[in-house]
């Protein structure tokens, strides 16, 4: 077990995090929001509704380090794709390995809102459609600072090794197909410890989480410009990026 | 564990197999399920693997068909240490993980004969989640569920199994599914556990006191928490479950949180650590020990030394039991004296709104009235789909599912028809209350075996062959026959209600004293079973009925009743129920009542004030004069009600002159809901046509909003805020029954497509649709095309709507399209989710394509002719 000396590898680590704010200018963005006049009831329904998924929502996560496996991918035939040591996991994908490149370990991370955040959105899907919008704009937002602890979290352990790390990269994007979602969540035994399962067509449930992979290295990477846009399958279509904007700060 | 006496069919109505007799291994294991001697399980497989160089992510079951002598090799060190079960490495050797790496079979009879070879006294074989979610939160129904575990609970009988372990469990219907999979198809003793978090809730809101409400009911032999946190913090989850737990409980902790040192995962809980808070929870009433994540054969070790120098376990004092049903998410508990509230307002009988719902499948004001009732302090909600004219069964099973959406009230299953209850709870997340069954031999042998089977709480009727018995004996004696029943069955007392059926004062006079007579002699010759009563029927056919009413529930619960089937709107009723809650003690030092009662006097004060709602009676007034004029007549006050005041200030009465209509209009453009049902209501009053209202007012005012969303001066959230208003405006006409004359524009199929789980673009059109008048089927989402063309064909659909998310789901959105094309060709189709576009549209089919919700409604014009009737 060579793999295990290498530096920053660490097992399957479980968090909750307290959020207590929700950035509104993000949720309004999230809704399609461009500097339309706001009623008073809008603004305080809006303010109602993203206070309700602070209370119903309990942001966990989980997250681990794992060396690589050699050879893979250094043979010739193999397809191109990253291998993790002490999983049964490969990423497959030329851009993957791109964003993996040099790494001298490889973390997973998985975060969720819990099945409170689904009862809910079931609940307004039922009964209140436009609350279900609002509370549906306020959870995206209320993830993505979830995932944001859970990476702090791992940037914690990284510089604790001297190691940097590079910007999360999910499942989707560019040729990381979502079939690695089952492998990547049983390395993390996420479905366990999260409670986040997969549907048929590897669509996470609760529908509020997220999966991400990142490289650690020993030198800072050199990072993205503008983000994850370049290798998002959604980016042609998305209405963020119609305007100017990002899904992440 | 004999059968009950009464000769039973061999199946249930539904068809599924009956509980077989149990098979149990020896005398030890027999006493262990009587909670008369102790029994230590295994620890952890998965963590001694890893040690032996167990990738994570691996499939460990695969193990016992590649390295069956590394699986021995663990169970012995366990059998070793002084387990005398040990569990099989089948987790998760189920179809759906398994994915056609090996048969479940193989797997289960390599794992047996792993765990045989080590020598235990007996061997449990493990069952764990299927790794998917069930409906309605996932995508898995709970008959695919229920197969999955049934070839596995098959298997691990054929193979050689004592026992199964049904372990690690979040969701109670999920765990439900492998029990009933594990009694309808072996003779095998069923331990189920489940995992908790730090909440104290499993990751679906589960507590340990209804974990053990609903399973020991269910008829698992033995209960209890796997896995969740380390022993100290699983102590007090599991001492929570000891009281509500009607068989042994079992305690498997992990032993801590995984460490790393040097390259090694380690525990962070030591053995001598682990068997301290082991100590103190068989103090607590648990009865089997055992270990998961991270334990060793040396904490077993020590669990089994600590159990040497036990005295065998007294048995649990039974004292008198509390009344308990519960949702996934609610418990509802009633000692002995105690009184509850069953909200009885989901029920068709003589409602004409409910009526409506029920037939036309729009459930909203079903689900409001369930939402209403749960605010109002109903404990449990009633649920009856009986309407002649539509699949009940259905009905049943859709109402289950979104109230249990909406509301974390247990339900009561009221049918009269065995078959529908049975759907009904056997996938029930919880343990439900069954209305009903009768001193009929037919119901009783139909019924009472459903309760039992499934766990139910059950309401027995003092009716039988000869009717309703006039006097209070004669009701006793149909309860006697009930409950003899029910005994026989082994069902428990607490979970037999008996309604001595209210009859009115009216036709009877004597009726009011006898029915309160019958709860007394009920409650004192049947000791332990409880009572409920539809209370309003008391008062049918005499005037002012809610006094009538609140009296005699007063009277009943001074007569013993415990739970009243009621309308927990009407304040009067619940006024009564928090009185009472103050004589009997269950309130206790009066807290509650203080609390909702001490601002009460001033309150009605206020409330005897009238105040003048000068904003309606300015439309209203307005309304009128619009009117007059149009009729070219002058209003004067003799020609006006009276309500139209003298006093309205004239700034209230005249802004820009502005007409009642424009006002809706605006309120609509501004999205608010509530002037629009004011002003709409006022028009209505003044004699208002509701066409008209829908056509000049309503519709143009939408079709304004829609032209602002599409300029961009208008967001979503102002979209739909206008359609909500406009929607409390058709329901205004809608309530009125004004709505006779309006023809629905047409019949629309939505659905979100198989495999994808967005629906919030789908709800968005659905709710602007029926907002202009389209009668909208909604699917939901995940949807099997040939559901949705069985729909189309089933209503003739001329327009369907599909809705991806996923580039993933695209292939699907295109496969309904090309059946419908096939089977339904009259159908249009238009399409619309965040990954399509117009050439995306074309590609796979589709007729159109909607680039947003206001889109979808020009087209449904297009197609289905707005303006037509």
């Amino acid at each position: 077990m060579a793999d295990a000396q290498v530096r920053g590898i660490i097992p399957p680590q479980r968090a909750s995090y307290v959020i207590d704010a929700i950035d509104r200018g993000e949720v309004l963005r999230y809704l399609g929001y461009r500097g339309q006049a706001i009623t008073p009831e809008l603004d305080a329904r809006i303010d109602t509704v993203i206070g309700t998924c602070l209370e119903e929502c309990q942001p966990r996560g989980i997250w681990a380090v794992f060396g690589r496996a050699d050879a893979q991918g250094g043979e010739q035939g193999q397809p191109e794709g990253v291998a993790l040591a002490g999983a049964r996991l490969v990423l497959p994908g030329a851009d993957i390995a791109r964003h993996l490149d040099g790494a001298c370990a490889i973390a997973l991370m998985s975060v969720t809102l819990g099945m409170a955040s689904e009862r809910a959105l079931q609940r307004l899907a039922l009964t209140n459609p436009m609350d279900q919008v609002i509370f549906d704009a306020a959870a995206n937002a209320l993830v993505e600072r979830a995932a944001d602890a859970a990476e702090a979290q791992l940037v914690a352990h990284a510089h604790a090794q001297g190691l940097y790390t590079n910007d999360r990269y999910a499942p989707g994007y560019g040729d990381l197909p979502l079939t690695v979602q089952a492998p990547l969540l049983d390395a993390l035994d996420a479905r366990k410890a999260l409670g986040v399962t997969l549907t048929p067509s590897n669509m996470l449930v609760p529908s509020k989480s997220e999966t991400a992979v990142l490289g650690l290295f020993t030198q800072p990477p050199a990072r993205r410009e503008g983000g994850m846009c370049g290798v998002c399958a959604m980016s042609d279509f998305c209405t963020l990026r119609s305007q100017g904007l990002f899904c992440r700060r | 564990m004999s059968d009950a006496a009464v000769s039973l069919p061999t199946t249930t109505p539904a068809g599924h197999r009956w509980t077989r007799s149990l098979r149990v291994a020896d005398e030890h294991l027999s006493r262990v399920l009587a909670g008369e001697e102790r029994l230590v399980f295994d620890g952890a497989m998965g963590t001694q693997l890893q040690a032996r160089g167990l990738a994570a992510g691996e499939t460990p079951e695969l193990l016992c068909l590649s390295n069956p002598d590394q699986i021995t090799e663990i169970h012995a060190a366990y059998v070793a240490a002084g387990s005398e079960a040990v569990t099989t490495n089948t987790f998760g050797a189920n179809r759906l993980k398994l994915a056609g790496q090996a048969s479940v079979d193989e797997i289960f009879a390599a794992a047996i004969a792993c765990a045989r070879a080590a020598g235990p006294r007996y061997v449990a074989a493990d069952i764990g989640p299927t790794g998917a979610l069930l409906e309605p939160m996932g995508t898995l129904s709970f008959d695919e569920a229920y197969e999955l575990f049934a070839e596995q609970a098959i298997a691990a009988e054929r193979h050689g199994a004592d026992l199964c372990v049904i372990e690690t469990f979040a969701d109670l219907a999920e765990a439900k599914a492998a029990l009933l999979a594990v009694r309808e198809n072996t003779s095998l003793p069923a331990f189920v556990t489940m995992t908790f978090g730090e909440d104290g809730r499993t990751f679906l809101g589960t507590t340990p006191e209804i974990a053990a409400v609903t399973l020991s009911a269910a008829g698992a032999q033995v209960i209890g928490i796997n896995c969740s946190l380390g022993p100290a913090d699983v102590a007090p989850l599991v001492a929570r479950m000891v009281p509500y737990a009607r068989v042994p409980v079992m305690a498997q902790a992990n032993a801590g949180l995984p460490e790393l040192h040097d390259g090694v995962t380690s525990y962070s809980i030591t053995p001598q650590e682990y068997c301290a808070a082991v100590g103190t929870m068989v103090e607590g009433g648990v009865s089997v020990v055992g270990g998961c994540c991270g334990t060793t054969p040396d904490h077993i070790a020590g669990e089994r030394a600590l159990l040497a120098e036990l005295p065998a376990p007294s048995a649990r004092a039974q004292a008198s039991q509390p009344f308990t049903c519960a949702s996934a998410q609610r418990l509802v508990e009633l000692r002995p004296g105690a009184v509850g509230v069953i909200g009885e307002r989901i029920n068709p009988t003589g409602k004409r709104r409910l009526k409506e719902a029920l037939r036309s499948g729009q459930l909203d004001y079903v689900l409001s009235e369930a939402i209403a009732q749960d605010e109002a302090g109903a404990q449990l909600l009633d649920v009856n789909a009986g309407l002649p004219e539509i699949d009940e069964r259905a009905m049943m099973l859709r109402l289950v599912r979104e109230v249990s959406a909406v509301s974390t009230c247990p339900l009561q299953v009221d049918s009269a028809t065995p078959e529908v209850i049975e759907a009904a709870v056997r996938a029930y997340p919880g343990k439900p209350v069954i209305n009903s069954c009768n001193g009929k031999e037919e119901s009783l042998r139909a019924v009472v075996p459903i309760a039992k089977h499934y766990g139910c709480a059950l309401v027995g009727l003092t009716i039988d062959e000869d009717g309703i018995p006039p006097t209070a004996e004669g009701r006793l004696a149909v309860a006697r026959r009930i409950v003899a029943a029910t005994d026989a069955a082994g069902i428990p007392r607490a979970d037999v209600l008996i309604d001595c059926l209210t009859m009115a004062v009216s036709t009877d006079q004597s009726a009011g004293l006898a029915i309160l007579d019958a709860v007394r002699l009920v409650k004192r010759e049947l000791p332990g079973v409880r009572t409920v009563l539809g209370v309003s029927n008391i008062s049918f056919g005499l005037p002012y009925r809610e006094l009538l009413n609140a009296t005699f529930l007063t009277a009943a619960f001074a007569a013993g009743l415990d739970l009243a089937i009621m309308n927990p709107l009407s304040q009067r009723f619940m006024d009564v129920v928090h009185a009472w809650r103050v004589f009997n003690g269950e309130d206790e030092h009066e807290d509650a009542y203080v609390r909702d009662y001490a601002d009460r006097a001033r309150r009605d004060q206020e409330a005897k004030r009238p105040a003048l709602d000068t904003a309606k009676l300015s439309v209203a007034l307005d309304a009128l004069n619009a009117l007059a004029a149009d009729a070219g007549m002058e209003l004067t006050t003799a020609a006006a009600p009276q309500a139209a005041p003298a006093s309205v200030s004239p700034t209230d009465a005249a802004p820009g002159a502005q007409t009642p209509a424009d006002r809706v209009r605006q309120a609509v453009l501004e999205g608010r809901k509530d002037p629009v049902a004011d002003g709409v209501s006022a028009l209505l009053d003044a004699g208002a046509e509701s066409l008209q209202l829908i056509d000049d007012v309503l519709i143009p005012a939408l079709d304004e909003v829609g032209k602002r969303f599409e300029a961009g001066t208008f967001f979503l959230p102002q979209l739909m805020a206008s359609a909500e208003a406009a929607k409390a405006g058709f329901d205004v006409i809608r309530a009125r029954g004004a709505s006779a004359g309006v023809a629905s524009k047409g019949r629309i199929a939505l659905a979100t497509v198989k495999g994808d789980i967005h629906d919030i673009g789908k709800n968005i059109v659905r709710m602007l649709l029926e907002n202009y008048g389209y009668e909208v089927v909604d699917l939901g989402r995940d949807v099997d095309p040939q559901d949705f063309v069985d729909t189309v064909v089933e209503h003739h659909i001329e327009l369907g709507g599909l809705s991806a998310l996923m580039t993933t789901t695209v292939p699907a959105m295109a496969q309904t399209i090309e059946l419908l094309h096939d089977q339904a060709p009259w159908c249009k189709v238009m399409v619309g989710g965040a990954v399509l576009n117009p050439e995306y549209a074309e590609m796979v089919g589709a007729d159109f394509y909607a680039k947003d919700a206001n889109e979808s409604a020009r087209i449904a014009g297009e197609v289905l002719g707005a303006g037509e009737q």
